[in-house]
């Protein structure tokens, strides 16, 4: 064990941190995308059905599929991978956010117009807020699976510890393909319990009892 | 003082306000429409919008903080009309207490008690000393209330909060819409003799909505009786709508015991007091036993040196020499004080020996007397039933004026 984490432990390394990198920059911009596309579907109802039609098209096409489509556009490179990862974060984090906004009590609502408060201020103060367990609701899924995703990206030259496990693959040596699994699956656990804690953290009020 | 009762309070207005919902021939008698209403509300009074379910008394209420917009009229406050004012401006001067409260339940409760102080930008000591300030005047105790969420706190602790947070700016109108409807009925009546108490001090102009009659008798300075439609069938102040229905349809939304409501709206204040036959302890008994027999009632009321009432003596055990004594007492009348209302005043009498009530200053001392005759006589000489039209109440009826709105 201690021979084999000295011959390859450098390597899994190198490739969990990548495999963060690539997966950081896929939530980041993933959840600012979707919170663009919330607040325009709440702004005009209209484009609701279009853009969750849209998000829900791009999460049907197989990953690998999309991969090879994306290549010849944008090359074997970090762009394709991330346009890629990006993708299927979208469905998951515009449904749950915008689950997360109508599922405020109308009364709510009125209360903060009630109150003064201007649209951008409600959004900021109370619905946001409000919405927050069903946002890191959605961050926790799609992080999840962009962890799983990122594997995929070897294909095009990239995927962090999906690189490692692929090498492995070629050299028949399985031991890196399961440790590189192993480093992977204990990586995806470790977010989802930060995100669960962090969530915790950012809504004390919602483990007092119910809204 | 709290700086709560500094803030002047402001007359409300709504002239010819009509409100439409959709378009063509479907229009009229949609729920929530209102037709042409025109009240004045004066700076300082309780003006309660009573009705049934869709009868436009929210509707009404809405438009004055503009969450809904009048289709046509004017709605002028301190004689400016609200549509011409930054609507986030208007509703930061107006305080807002919804059913349920609509507490934000992701704030704790002196958070949400800063709600408009923060969005006009206070400094966070003034605040949190404001919300302390409030917290204690709706009888939470800051220290244990202030940390706490919503969700923590009982039905009728959270709508305390919810007049608390209204309150935070000392806006100088207040709408209410049915806020203590979401109680039991005990914490519903405290929570009203407490707002009563408070809006003694406040004295902001309230405008308050509710389905139930009782509570608009109880609440209202001035009572608006709408009908579907957004009608007003009748304004003014509850006495005179009990007393004096403008319409079947008040008639029979006031309900059947609108005489018994009337009883508990009339003050002893309101009747001329009856004189009583009355002598001192010391007295000279012939005097006082002479003056009894000569009155039709057959009783003397005995007082102490000090004109305190002590009780009934019967003319026949009055003695004819000598002076009175305590002891002579036979029998006694409750204790009445200017306020006290008819409706205790008949309920203390009717089981008594001597139906009549002894009122009282607020020293003890004898001022009059209180009998079941005068009441009903009051009731009767200031009543303008509406018996032609009364009929009995059937269940369609009670259907139509029962509900929420």
């Amino acid at each position: 064990m201690p021979e084999f984490l000295r011959r390859y432990g450098g390597q899994l390394a190198d490739g969990l941190v990548d495999h963060v990198v690539l997966t950081a920059i896929a939530i980041g911009v993933g959840f600012t995308l979707s919170l663009i596309l919330t607040l325009l579907i709440v702004r005009w109802r209209r484009l609701g059905g279009p853009i969750i039609a849209g998000a829900g098209i791009l999460y049907t096409i197989p990953s690998l599929a999309l991969f090879a489509v994306l290549v010849p556009i944008t090359g074997l490179s970090l762009l394709s991978a991330e346009i890629g990862l990006i993708s299927y974060t979208l469905l998951i984090l515009v449904r749950n956010t915008l689950q997360g906004l109508d599922g405020i009590s109308p009364d709510i609502i009125e209360a903060a117009d009630g109150l003064g408060h201007t649209r951008t201020q409600r959004l900021l103060r109370v619905e946001l807020p409000l919405a927050m367990p069903l946002i890191i609701a959605g961050l926790r899924i799609a992080t999840v699976t962009t962890i799983g995703l990122v594997m995929v990206t070897a294909v095009i030259g990239e995927g962090g510890l999906g690189q490692v496990l692929l090498r492995g693959f070629n050299l028949r040596n399985w031991g890196i393909v399961y440790a590189a699994l192993i480093v992977m699956i204990v990586l995806a656990i470790v977010a989802d319990g930060g995100l669960g804690f962090a969530g915790r953290l950012l809504t004390p009020w919602a483990r007092r009892g119910s809204r | 003082m709290t700086s709560a009762s500094t803030s002047r309070a402001a007359t409300v207005e709504f002239e010819h306000v009509t409100k439409v919902y959709g378009s063509g021939a479907s229009k009229q008698g949609t729920p929530g429409a209102v037709n042409d209403l025109s009240l004045t509300v004066p700076a300082g009074k309780i003006c309660v919008l009573v009705g049934p379910s869709g009868c436009g008394k929210t509707t009404s209420l809405k438009m004055v903080n503009r969450l809904i917009e009048p289709t046509s009229g004017r709605i002028l406050i301190d004689g400016v009309d609200a549509a011409t004012r930054n609507v986030t401006d208007l509703r930061r001067g107006i305080g807002y207490v919804i059913q349920q409260t609509g507490l934000f339940p992701h704030q704790t409760i002196g958070e949400n008690v800063e709600t408009v102080p923060r969005l006009l930008g206070w400094s966070k000591a003034r605040r949190h000393e404001r919300a302390e300030e409030l917290l204690a005047l709706v009888g939470l105790d800051p220290a244990s209330y202030a940390g706490r969420y919503p969700a923590q706190l009982s039905g009728g602790e959270r709508q305390r909060v919810g007049v608390a947070r209204a309150l935070a700016a000392d806006p100088p109108i207040m709408l209410m819409d049915e806020p203590f409807g979401a109680v039991d009925p005990i914490v519903r009546e405290r929570l009203q003799n407490e707002f009563l108490r408070l809006q003694e001090q406040l004295a902001k102009t309230i405008l308050f909505v509710t389905h139930d009659i009782d509570e608009a008798i109880k609440m209202g300075d001035l009572v608006a009786v709408f009908r579907t439609g957004g009608i007003v069938e009748q304004f003014g102040p509850p006495s005179e709508i009990l007393a004096a229905p403008a319409s079947p349809f008040v008639a029979r939304f006031v309900g059947a015991d609108r005489g018994l409501k009337r009883l508990s709206l009339t003050r002893v204040n309101d009747l001329e007091l009856a004189p009583a036959v009355t002598a001192r302890v010391g007295d000279d008994a012939a005097d006082a036993r002479r003056r009894t027999l000569a009155d039709p009632f057959a009783y003397l009321l005995l007082l102490d040196a000090d004109g305190r009432p002590l009780g009934w003596v019967g003319q026949g055990r009055i003695p004819g020499d000598g002076v009175l004594e305590a002891d002579l007492v036979e029998t006694t009348s409750p204790l009445l004080d200017r306020r006290t209302t008819l409706k205790d005043t008949l309920s203390m009498l009717l089981d008594r020996d001597v139906q009549a009530g002894v009122v009282v200053d607020r020293h003890g001392v004898y001022r009059g007397l209180v009998n079941v005759d005068q009441i009903a006589a009051y009731m009767r000489d200031t009543a303008r039933p509406f018996d032609a039209v009364d009929g009995p109440v059937t269940a369609v009826d009670l259907a139509a004026v029962s509900g929420e709105g």
